[in-house]
């Protein structure tokens, strides 16, 4: 056991922070603390700030060679998460393409699949969203009732997605259709947003723009060639690929880059040296630091390829509590940040609305953790 | 970063086990006691040099035995001992069992100090070591789970004197303070896990219902928290990241002390159900080195500048 970064992982960090830098515009945190980067603006922007980052091999860095990465491991993966999500995720969308929608296709696409997309998502202008949640389908997907019917060459998709984050600027949707009767009967479809018969609705929302999408399929007609991996295959292939998604977002890092944006803007306020303040923002960095430790033992355990366990939601929920009492203290202490008083804390705010929603609910982390972490019962 | 134990670290994990293991029962007669000190086992642990863990491997080392120590019911002196000691006295061993005192609260009841040898006496700037000898201090009865004891006189505090010792002696009561803690909590949830999976109500066990399984998945993350913060803090040797596992240990204790003894229900209120060996062990920690709010109040100095200083300093 040590805690040391070494010398290479500081250096790809200092590659990271230096091409974020080069690569933003000069009005970047106005434009993102304006638009989101669920925006179209930002979704837009992305095209050309992840082709630029793969020039520079920082696009999907972790990928295998012969699909245009170099396999450094998680740690390096991990570290330019938490350099982009610092800097207001210039990535857009993208972040899925390289975490876990390339990855699925590599393992389920056949040849043509991956010849077709892979190499479109490692050249960063790829636009994908995620079609999984249905108006009665959220936490328990497996209700979704979107359907796919084959005929003949071609399936015939009908139903609706929502809350499908990037939908009126995605290229394409990673969907997940019913194909049988049966809970889990359900298949992938890679299916271009062009496809006559898609239509897509936003809705404006707390987490801001970008986030709330409806997307329509209207006998939507796909070819057999879009399904991924085998008819009826689907909730394997999305159990095996938000694995990769398990660590999720690195809270702590942005959550410690927006205490000590509070901070500061209490000491402008010349409000920094009330002790009760004080203490409230030593014992959030305490609880942000804890969550730090715990998500990083998990980057351990999958560099080292050891067996899955509940420790990643685990420190999902340890990050989501840190989450939450940082969002009181902002309210609390600097109540005007949402009210156009600092755009940089609105934004953080509002982001993290929903944290607790994202990602699969939280209370299903603590139902994991509990049955499959603890051992304890599940209700019969 | 490596989060796993290597060979040594493992083989030196495995080695203490065994050695609590054989001393894990209380004797019957002190079963119902609020706490037993295990002087056998003290002896044993100063005998075989496991306290002697951050002289001779490191501080990590030394954290990691002052946990496992915590998880078994009876109580040994080990945090003062294997963490504070070597950092104050790299050279010299002091006799031990060892009390960390106070020096602000000279006259009030401090942990351990009812079966201390010598006592570490935190004066703020400096660090007196006060030998005890028969009589100068008293048992206090309580419900904490260490043998707590006050001076019957005030010690001599200009005898042997470490100048400028105030600071470190904080940092490292502070670390192990949470390596202790992370030690006692991770054994009190296992031991209440056991429980709510064998102990049924209405038909089922009361671990299946899910407003106990939330909250001991709660009760957990924070438990685990503490260990990799505490691990970390003996690691770096760096007084942040003391301060910030003591916050984030002392500010979470009572969480846990509710959520425990709850799912306990009225045993866990006997003396005989053996958790408040543990749970009266986390309660004793709470409030040492000035509490979580002492060691907020020194994360905000050391990450934002200390109060009316507008600069911010690195850390
Ligand atoms: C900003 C944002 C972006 C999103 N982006 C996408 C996207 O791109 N693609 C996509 O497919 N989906 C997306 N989602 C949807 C997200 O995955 C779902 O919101 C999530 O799975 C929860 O589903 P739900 O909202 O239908 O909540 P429900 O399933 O209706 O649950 C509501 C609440 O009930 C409680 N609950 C649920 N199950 C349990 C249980 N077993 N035990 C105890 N309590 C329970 C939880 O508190 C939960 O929050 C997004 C959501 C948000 C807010």
């Amino acid at each position: 056991m040590e805690f040391g970064w070494p010398k290479e992982h500081v250096d790809y960090r200092r590659r990271v922070r230096e091409a974020i830098n080069e690569l933003l515009p000069p009005d970047w945190e106005e434009t993102y603390v304006r638009e989101s980067y669920a925006s179209d603006l930002q979704i837009d922007f992305s095209r050309e700030f992840c082709a630029a980052l793969a020039e520079r091999g920082l696009l999907t860095p972790h990928w295998p060679a012969e699909y245009g990465g170099s396999e450094s491991e998680d740690w390096q993966h991990f570290i330019l998460g938490e350099e982009m999500k610092a800097a207001g995720e210039p990535r857009g969308p993208q972040y899925m393409n390289v975490n876990w929608i390339g990855p699925a296709l590599m393992k389920y696409g056949n040849d043509e699949q991956r010849e077709q997309h892979l190499r479109g998502i490692a050249s960063g202008k790829v636009i994908w969203c995620q079609g999984f949640s249905e108006p009665g389908a959220g936490t328990d997907l497996a209700a979704l009732r979107t359907k796919a019917v084959r005929a003949g060459d071609k399936y015939i998709i009908n139903g609706s997605k929502i809350w499908t984050s990037y939908a009126r600027k995605a290229d394409w949707c990673f969907l997940l259709a019913r194909t049988g009767e049966g809970r889990k009967e359900i298949s992938v479809f890679l299916l271009p947003m062009n496809t006559p018969g898609i239509s897509v609705s936003s809705y404006p929302g707390l987490p801001k723009y970008g986030h709330l999408n409806e997307v329509y399929f209207t006998d939507v007609e796909t070819p057999v060639s879009g399904l991924l991996g085998e008819e009826g295959a689907g909730w394997d292939i999305v159990i095996h690929a938000l694995s990769y998604e398990r660590v999720g977002v690195p809270r702590y890092h942005t959550g410690l880059h927006a205490l000590d944006m509070a901070v500061a803007a209490l000491k402008k306020e010349g409000r920094f040296d009330d002790p009760i303040i004080r203490s409230r923002a030593g014992m959030i960095a305490a609880q942000f630091e804890g969550a730090k430790l715990m998500t990083y033992s998990v980057v351990d355990q999958r560099v080292k390829k050891l067996p899955p366990n509940t420790d990643a939601n685990l420190s999902r929920v340890a990050a989501l509590e840190a989450v939450n009492e940082l969002m009181n203290f902002i309210v609390e202490f600097l109540p005007d940040c949402l009210a156009g008083g600092h755009l940089l804390l609105d934004d953080y705010y509002r982001v993290n609305v929903p944290a607790g929603v994202t990602g699969g609910a939280n209370e299903v982390q603590l139902d994991l953790v509990a049955q499959r972490g603890l051992g304890l019962p599940r209700m019969s | 970063m490596d989060f796993q134990l290597n060979d040594d670290q493992s083989a030196l994990v495995s080695a203490m086990r065994a050695i609590l293991l054989d001393h894990q029962d209380i004797p019957q007669s002190q079963k119902l006691d609020y706490c037993y000190f295990h002087s056998a086992l003290q002896d044993v642990l100063q005998e075989s040099g496991f306290l002697n863990a951050a002289r001779e491997v490191d501080p990590l080392a030394a954290a990691l035995l002052v946990a496992e120590a915590a998880k078994i019911p009876p109580v040994v002196e080990v945090g003062a001992s294997a963490l504070i000691a070597p950092a104050l006295m790299p050279d010299e061993v002091p006799e031990g069992p060892i009390a960390y005192v106070d020096g602000a609260r000279l006259d009030k009841p401090h942990r351990n100090l009812a079966v201390a040898k010598t006592a570490f006496v935190n004066l703020g700037e400096d660090v007196a070591v006060v030998s005890i000898d028969e009589g100068d201090v008293e048992r206090v009865e309580t419900i904490y789970a260490y043998p707590f004891g006050k001076f019957v006189r005030k010690p001599d505090l200009t005898r042997s004197v470490i100048a400028s010792a105030g600071a470190t002696a904080t940092q490292w009561a502070r670390v192990a303070l949470a390596a202790e803690f992370a030690g006692a909590a991770q054994a009190a949830i296992d031991f209440t896990v056991d429980y709510v999976k064998q102990r049924t109500v209405f038909g089922r066990p009361v671990g299946s219902f899910q407003a106990v399984q939330h909250r001991l998945v709660q009760c957990s993350r924070l438990a685990k928290g503490a260990y990799y913060l505490a691990m970390k803090a003996a690691w770096s040797k760096a007084p942040e990241d003391a301060m910030v596992a003591a916050c984030y240990v002392q500010s979470e204790v009572q969480k846990l002390m509710y959520d425990l003894h709850q799912f306990n229900g009225a045993m866990g209120v006997t003396t005989e159900h053996l958790l408040h060996f543990w749970t009266y062990r986390l309660r004793a920690l709470q409030s040492e080195t000035g509490g979580a709010h002492g060691a907020a109040l020194d994360i905000a100095d050391s990450r934002w500048g200390a109060a009316g200083d507008n600069g911010r300093r690195e850390c």
